[in-house]
């Protein structure tokens, strides 16, 4: 199976395009691919409200890469319908406004648990994928720091 | 030799990206951090709450650091 799909994990330094990478994961059974991309919000109302001029993102590539294919296993163990995977992660300077990330899941139907797999994926790589964001605003810049502690079996 | 890389707060409170360093055999995680926060003492008030990896798999405590080994100190993380 996993041989037969195609998986990309990627740290890219470059602009996502979302339609380029649907593409790629699309395979002739696919019938349905669900993209989650995260943004840089420049608005937060929720909890501490604020706002974001830009984020700088900075990432320990080989293992974010190795940890993104990671969650790409745990996605088709969990979820042995899903076909392609893609997880990016945008590095360095990103403005308001811009894609950030990028899970897409692709199945060959939409009531499959695709939609729960690219969910998984977002949330795993927000505990696992080692990268992290300095956010610039108004208020000046602050390093903002995870909640989740690994253990030797993530 | 072992190398050790410091990413976001570890980065800025080491001051460095990365250092080389001659360790005893059976080096547990736990006394390099404390080797570390002699060496750079702006770094203990993190070294509780970093995470280490090494060898690029998450490592405890009392995990051993086997030599040649890339270590990386650094907050939980805050992609996506």
């Amino acid at each position: 199976m996993t041989d037969t799909f195609p998986t990309f994990c990627i740290i890219a330094d470059a602009a996502l395009d979302l339609d380029a990478l649907a593409a790629q994961i699309t395979r002739p059974t696919t019938g349905a691919v669900v993209i989650f991309t995260g943004i840089v919000r420049a608005v937060t109302s929720r909890g501490d409200s604020h706002e974001t001029d830009h984020l700088e993102y900075e990432a320990y590539a080989p293992m974010a890469e190795a940890k993104m294919r990671q969650v790409a296993d745990e996605i088709r163990s969990r979820w042995p319908v899903v076909e392609g995977i893609a997880i990016v992660q945008r590095i360095g300077r990103l403005d308001a406004g811009t894609p950030t990330t990028i899970i897409a899941c692709a199945a060959a139907h939409r009531d499959t648990g695709v939609f729960d797999a690219a969910r998984y994926g977002i949330d795993r790589l927000k505990e696992i994928v080692p990268v992290w964001k300095k956010e610039v605003g108004p208020q000046g810049e602050e390093w903002v720091e995870g909640h989740y502690k690994p253990t030797g079996k993530d | 030799m072992i190398t050790v890389l410091f990413f976001a707060t570890l980065k800025d409170r080491a001051g460095t990206r990365r250092i080389e360093l001659e360790l005893t055999e059976g080096t547990q995680v736990r006394q390099l951090k404390s080797l570390l926060g002699e060496r750079f003492p702006a770094l203990r008030p993190a070294l509780g709450s970093c995470l280490v990896s090494v060898n690029r798999e998450y490592a405890a405590d009392e995990d051993v650091i086997p030599s040649g080994a890339e270590v990386a100190l650094f907050p939980p993380v805050s992609g996506g």
